[in-house]
């Protein structure tokens, strides 16, 4: 490889030397290179180098190194014995089965030796005649001497094939044990241990061609040195002109420090300055100092005040504790059964009543995580942000504690259940019906403008007065009180006061000295005179109502402007009122009964007509009822105490307790409705059983906590109502009992009721002509 | 008569509004809201009027309190948000116009500084906020505990990032040191879910769940980021109320933590707790490890050594004390007790400070945990009731008093797994001592007490050693009861034997039921749905009950006692036939088939028949009562009571299927052993 390089060199030296003229030798020269194979390649050498040293010594010493060196490199080459030793192996060869070439050729030297002019050894070689067939190592080359044959054929005999003269061209010598014994021994340059499967010898390949092929392999440049990226050769700019362009003067800012530079500079000190670039610091390093800045800790609630709870602040409730049945090993009456199980797994999973089924396990070990605990986490949080919230106050008591302490059925009696008396004579409606304090005698009138008085215990009438022709009797009342049996009855504008006879004359005569006592005020009352001092007409007139009637017991007669509605008795039996809708002004009176005077109290009464009016039982108080309101006066003071509006349309009447704290009304739009003097104008308790209006109200005047209501729909219906002192506790009022029996007349049923004074009974007058007991 | 009030501009439609407004008003976005409320407590309330409150629009949607949203607008937090935001909007920016070295530098500040960067914000503030006093905070502590245990057990994900795991972890552990170290806790409880634990600080009950120590599962849509801004502000919490109670007992927090003892899982004993003054020492027990006490001379010789020490200690102890007696009298700051010095006066109840101590339980027991044994759990209860010596397998991790399972010292070893043979080692303490460490699985020590991790609970709960012969290994275990259930009365409480708690009636049904089963006995499986032969009866009675009361809520009808009670006595006459019938049928079977008739018991089920009847009667007349009362109440409060009524009702019928299924099992039970 070495020479092969020299060689090179060399031809690069002579080319160079040489430039202007090719001469002779250098074509010849350059044959020898070509001649491929490099035959004789030490002769040639040597040869060359002499004639370059010549040569060279003649043109000059600038070459001298470049020589030494070379033939230095050749006698390195020379020390490789390999190398050219192949060659000429290769090259004797060659020559041996060259056809081209002539015996002669063979025979003889193809040169002359002549002598020079320094009287050294000349070799003048042949001139080549460059014809077609010439000597060319171009043409050369393995022959195939066989023809297209397999090289097997001849493996009989000691030759291949034949020459052009038809003279066998010997084996090489490759079968010879002396070769392969050489062979073997040092392998030859280029070995590849490969036969020429043309020639049949063995095919060795110098160093250049295997580089070739090494090359070619690579995929590289097959020629080598050969630079693919040349580095570019700048025509133009490379040239320094000696002369500027342009004339322009050199502008400052070629010689002025920049101010853009500058700033950017103060900018970046600025940064540094500030802290806001800071010196780089790995990843980690940072992470670490950031973290312990993170976790600085103090006492927080250092100075701690309490505040006080905010009332719109709802704190999140917290989760229930758990129970028996999420233990891991709960007792076995949790395990949910198989049909619990399943019904468990059917429902949907939002609507399960737990989130999880009881399990057991037998020992701790066995115990699995649970599923879900992230996802209850997770709720949990969605529950503390996102559900709204609102207070609800939880009742934590018992149920019953809710319900009224309801007395029981037998506790209420003994109330009305049945009618046992049925009191019958009155042609057409009774309006009308009394029982009188000591519990004997039913008094009752009707539109017969009769008063009739009844035996209460056998039902037999014991008296009666025709009081008027034309009109019916309106209300009838007994005074109240022991001292005295006096029946009151309205009939139009007139009000008779009479005492029935019966059998207890002494009581008889003790009534007619109440009832008498005030004529002698009469003469004494004050004449009232109008402004103008004419007489003023006087609210009543009392007189005796005339010789027939006071034969029949009827005694005393009080005349007012207006057709009286109801009256009622102050509990001393002194003083009554009555109430006639109509009269205006003088709608309300208060009657004396022992002065045989009439006052009026209201001027006027704001809130409708007067309905009906009652003293209170214990307190000089004075109910009115209007239309839609109750008003309360006290007698005292004359003034207005409170105004109780138990919110229906129109009053039919009102009862006082006799406790003095609560007040039944009844009403035409069929509501009774209970109202509790001390707390509110408002009803108590409303209470709507009624099919029609109803008519009339009453407490049961005596021990009994028991009223009574009666309605044009023919029944009376009994409640039992319990009162307590307590303020705490509202009355109880239990509806006990509906007696019905009253025939219905013209859309009126039952008008009047009266409790009798001791006994739990009740008496009420019907629109059908009878009164009833109810015991 | 002043102004007239015009709608919508006061009461509900002024003071709630959506949450869609409030955004707006806040000018954030809707995670930033989110947020905010989690870290400041504020949450959707329900107006009491809603249509009001949403001007009639039919929407539905959240409402939030208009006064609270006020008090969101002068948070700092917000200002940080929009900080945030801005410099995100940048970063975006500068990334849009692909100058990513720029971006790269605003992210990188937005770790650090203060005056470019990314808002550095901390809630010490939003904590004193919400928790205006420790005991506050103490009172909320549930759920961030129960919070922060799940996520130290997380595997770490990008959304939850290791640090905060670990974080959780270490603040978790603190907590758990100051517990032992105040021996605060009171009662836990092994569930399915987990473990509950309670703890007393301050007076405050704290109830925290912490799961098993598995991988937890994530199913469904769990969002991490809301989970990850509650464990923020928890974590923050937890750790402003750690300091305070390490201060408060004297400690210094931080405590020490040791990372390497923390890699080989010492989970509690990588922390080291020192004393805020020098004179508070740590109270780690001496660590005796295996190969010492292995190597241990002659233990009689070391016995007496140890009563000659004994003997000289107690004596100057004895000396000191006697010195330093009136002393100590004098500035004990325990509550004295007082006594009534003159009879008359009322009692005023004291706290027992010398009666039970719940810290001590296990002071003298020195335990050993098998490998099998959930460690954690156990050392932290262990420690908690005062053991001082815990030993354990050394597989479950670093910081153990023993990893030796000889180690002579040990009184109790927690065993969790199923006998294979009983088999006690006879040559107890031989040399082989050295020669291995671990004993076959099976083999016993004698003279230590074998029992099952389940007794350590019971013990704790019950304040006293429970007797280890029923947690035997491999025992059947009695049932671990729930302890923060409060039995109410009447309910059903499984500590009792049923008959104390079965009212009545329910005893004649089992009776006759268990009459019934011996009757058929083929119906002996273990499904409880035993169909009632009485179901047809009571299904006649309810609807009986109910005309009445649709006649009593229609129209008030006086007392028609008279004709109901005659109804009612039809009823049951018809009863009566029936079961004369059914009796009957029962004869005439027994005489085909050719049997006795069963005449004893025929008396013995009159007799309860009739005691039956009689239940009934009486039921039905309460109910009657009750009905009539219910009348008498205004509708507001009866449909109150109906509900209250509904409720007791469901809960009496859970009991009841509770009592009929111990009875069942009783039986079975009883049948078993017979």
């Amino acid at each position: 490889m070495g020479s092969a390089k020299a060689n090179l060199k060399r031809k690069a030296s002579i080319i160079e030397a040489n430039d202007a003229t090719a001469n002779a030798q250098a074509a010849q020269d350059s044959d020898f290179e070509d001649f491929g194979g490099g035959i004789l390649n030490a002769v040639l050498d040597d040869e060359d180098s002499e004639d370059d040293s010549d040569f060279l010594g003649e043109e000059g010493d600038d070459l001298d190194d470049e020589e030494e060196t070379e033939s230095e490199d050749d006698i390195e080459s020379e020390d490789i014995p390999t190398d050219d030793e192949g060659e000429e192996i290769k090259s004797a060869i060659t020559n041996g089965i060259n056809p081209n070439k002539d015996e002669d050729a063979d025979d003889r030297p193809n040169y002359r030796i002549e002598k020079d002019a320094n009287g050294g050894v000349r070799y003048v070689y042949d001139e080549i005649d460059p014809v077609y067939d010439s000597d060319d190592t171009d043409a050369q080359g393995p022959t195939n001497t066989i023809g297209n044959i397999p090289l097997s054929f001849y493996d009989s005999y000691p030759h291949i094939g034949y020459d052009i003269n038809g003279k066998r061209i010997l084996r090489p010598a490759t079968g010879e044990a002396l070769d392969s014994l050489l062979d073997s021994i040092e392998l030859p340059e280029g070995w590849t241990g490969l036969t020429d499967p043309e020639t049949g010898k063995p095919l060795n390949l110098s160093r250049d061609e295997l580089e070739l092929l090494r090359r070619v392999q690579m995929k590289e440049v097959p020629e080598e040195g050969y630079d693919m990226y040349p580095d570019t050769v700048e025509w133009y700019t490379s040239h320094v002109e000696q002369f500027p362009l342009s004339a322009a003067p050199e502008p400052k800012r070629r010689f002025v420090p920049s101010k853009h530079e500058a700033k950017r500079v103060m900018k970046l000190v600025k940064a540094i300055r500030e802290g806001r670039i800071l010196p780089y610091k790995p990843p980690e390093e940072r992470e670490k100092e950031q973290e312990e800045e993170e976790e600085v800790h103090y006492d927080l609630w250092a100075d701690e005040t309490p505040r006080p709870p905010n009332v719109m602040h709802i704190p999140a409730p917290k989760l229930a504790p758990p129970g028996y049945d999420l233990s891991y090993n709960p007792p076995p009456e949790y395990l949910p059964t198989n049909a619990e199980r399943k019904a468990w797994e059917e429902t949907d999973p939002e609507e399960r009543e737990k989130t999880y089924l009881p399990q057991k396990y037998d020992s701790l070990r066995r115990t699995p995580a649970y599923d879900e605990f992230v996802k209850e986490r997770f709720d949990r949080c969605l529950d503390l942000y996102l559900a709204p919230r609102v207070r609800k106050n939880r009742l934590n008591i018992d149920p019953t504690s809710l319900l009224p302490k309801l007395p029981r059925p037998e506790e209420l009696r003994p109330f009305p259940t049945v009618a046992s008396i049925e009191f019958a004579g009155h042609e057409g409606r009774v309006r009308s019906v009394a029982i009188d304090s000591s519990g004997q005698w039913l008094a009752s009138g009707g539109d017969d403008g009769t008063v009739r008085v009844w035996g209460l215990s056998d039902g037999k009438q014991q008296w009666r007065a025709k009081l008027s022709s034309e009109d019916p009797v309106d209300v009838v009342r007994w005074r109240p009180g022991q001292d005295g049996l006096i029946l009151s009855a309205a009939v139009g504008e007139d009000i008779y006061l009479m005492i029935p006879s019966t059998v207890n004359p002494e009581l008889e005569q003790a009534s007619r000295t109440i009832l008498d006592a005030g004529f002698g005020y009469a003469s004494n009352a004050k004449q009232q005179t109008t402004t103008t001092g004419a007489r003023k007409d006087p609210p009543a007139k009392w007189a005796r109502p005339g010789a027939r009637l006071e034969d029949e017991g009827v005694l005393l007669k009080a005349t007012v402007r207006s057709p009286i509605k109801t009256i009622n008795w102050h509990r001393r039996g002194d003083f009554f009122c009555t109430v006639s809708p109509t009269g205006q002004r003088s709608a309300v009176a208060i009657h004396i009964l022992s002065k045989h005077l009439t006052q009026i109290p209201f001027r006027k009464l704001p809130g409708g007509a007067p309905q009906t009016a009652s003293f209170h039982p214990s307190r000089p108080l004075f109910f009115v009822a209007t239309q839609r309101t109750i008003r309360c006066y006290d007698l005292q003071r004359q003034e207005l105490v409170k105004t109780i509006q138990p919110g229906c349309r129109w009053i039919s009447s009102f009862d006082i307790h006799p406790g003095g704290d609560h007040l039944i009304a009844g009403s035409y739009d069929r509501r009774l409705l209970w109202h509790d003097l001390e707390m509110s104008a408002r009803p108590y308790k409303t209470l709507r059983f009624h099919e029609q209006a109803i008519r009339s109200v009453k407490f049961h005047p005596g021990s009994y906590p028991l009223f009574a209501d009666c309605s044009d729909d023919g029944s009376l219906q009994i409640f039992h109502s319990k009162v307590v002192n307590d303020l705490m506790e509202g009355p109880t009022i239990t509806p006990v009992k509906m007696l019905s029996g009253h025939r219905v007349v013209n859309r009126l049923g039952v008008t009047d009721v009266a409790w009798h004074p001791h006994h739990p009974w009740i008496a009420s007058a019907g629109a059908d002509g009878t009164c009833r007991l109810w015991t | 008569m002043g102004r007239i009030k015009r709608k919508g501009e006061a009461g509900n439609a002024k003071n709630y509004i959506t949450r869609t407004q409030a955004v707006k008003k806040l000018q954030i976005s809707l995670p930033d809201f989110r947020k905010l409320c989690i870290w400041k407590g504020i949450f959707p309330r329900e107006p009491r009027n809603r249509k009001k409150a949403s001007k009639s629009s039919t929407a539905s949607t959240t409402f939030y309190y208009a006064k609270d949203i006020q008090f969101l607008l002068h948070e700092p937090l917000l200002q940080k948000f929009r900080e945030q935001k801005a410099l995100e909007k940048k970063i975006s920016k500068a990334l849009g116009r692909g100058d990513v070295g720029d971006a790269s530098r605003l992210e990188r500040n937005a770790a650090r500084p203060e005056k470019t960067g990314k808002p550095r914000y901390t809630l010490d503030n939003v904590i004193r906020d919400r928790y205006p006093t420790f005991v506050d905070a103490l009172r909320d502590l549930d759920d961030c505990l129960s919070m922060l245990f799940l996520f130290a057990n997380l595997p770490s994900t990008s959304t939850v990032p290791a640090k905060m795991i670990a974080r959780c972890e270490r603040l978790c552990l603190e907590f758990q040191h100051y517990l032992i170290v105040s021996q605060s806790l009171r009662k836990s409880f092994l569930s399915i879910k987990g473990i509950y634990y309670q703890a007393n600080i301050q007076g405050e009950d704290i109830l925290w769940l912490v799961p098993y120590k598995f991988n937890q599962r994530v199913v469904g849509d769990v969002d991490f980021r809301i989970m990850g801004t509650f464990v923020e502000f928890y974590m923050t919490l937890l750790g402003f109320v750690n300091f305070r109670l390490y201060t408060s007992a004297g400690l210094k927090y931080p405590p020490k933590f040791d990372e390497n003892k923390d890699n080989e899982a010492a989970e509690l004993g990588a922390f080291k707790l020192e004393g805020n003054h020098a004179a508070i020492t740590s109270d780690e027990p001496a660590q005796l490890t295996g190969g010492e006490s292995v190597a241990q001379p002659d233990p009689k010789t070391q016995a007496e050594v140890n009563k000659l020490i004994r003997q000289m200690k107690d004596a100057a102890v004895e000396g000191e004390q006697t010195e330093a007696a009136p002393e100590t009298d004098e500035t004990t700051d325990t509550i004295d007790k007082f006594e009534p010095a003159a009879p008359g006066g009322d009692i005023l109840p004291q706290p027992s400070s010398l009666g039970s101590e719940p810290g001590s339980l296990f002071a003298n027991c020195t335990f050993y945990l098998s490998r099998e044994t959930p460690r954690q759990s156990l050392e932290f209860i262990l420690r908690a009731f005062g053991c001082k010596r815990i030993g354990w397998d050394s597989v479950l991790g670093e910081g153990a008093y023993t990893t030796n399972e000889r180690d002579p010292s040990i009184t109790h070893q927690i065993v969790d797994r199923p006998i294979v043979q009983a088999a006690t080692e006879e040559d107890g303490d031989g040399e082989d001592n050295q020669t291995s460490q671990k004993l076959a699985s099976n083999q016993r020590i004698p003279g230590r007490i074998y029992i099952q991790p389940q007794w350590v609970w019971d013990s704790i709960n019950d304040e006293e050693l429970k007797r280890p012969d029923e947690y035997a290994p491999g025992a059947q275990l009695p049932p671990h009861l729930s302890p923060f259930v409060q039995n109410t009365q009447g309910a059903y409480d499984p500590t009792l034997p049923l008959k104390d708690q079965e009212p009545e009636g329910e005893a004649l049904d089992d009776s006759d039921e268990a009459d019934e089963e011996e009757a058929d006995e083929d119906e002996a499986d273990d499904s409880f749905a035993v169909k009632k032969p009485k179901a047809a009866a009571d299904g006649m009675d309810v609807d009986a009950s109910d005309d009445e009361e649709d006649e009593a809520d229609d129209t008030f009808g006086g007392f028609s006692e008279g004709e109901r009670s005659g109804e009612e006595e039809e009823e049951e006459e018809e009863d009566e036939d029936d079961d004369e019938e059914l009796r009957n049928q029962q004869e005439l079977e027994a005489e085909l088939s050719g049997k006795p008739v069963k005449q004893t018991k025929v008396d013995a089920r009159s007799q309860k028949l009739e005691a039956k009847k009689k239940l009934a009667q009486k039921a039905k007349e309460e109910a009657e009562e009750i009905e009539r009362a219910k009348g008498m109440l205004s509708k507001k409060k009866r449909k109150l009571f109906e509900q209250m009524q509904y409720t007791n009702n469901k809960k009496s019928a859970e009991d009841q299927k509770l009592r009929e299924k111990r009875r069942k099992l009783e039986k079975q039970k009883a049948r078993a052993k017979a």
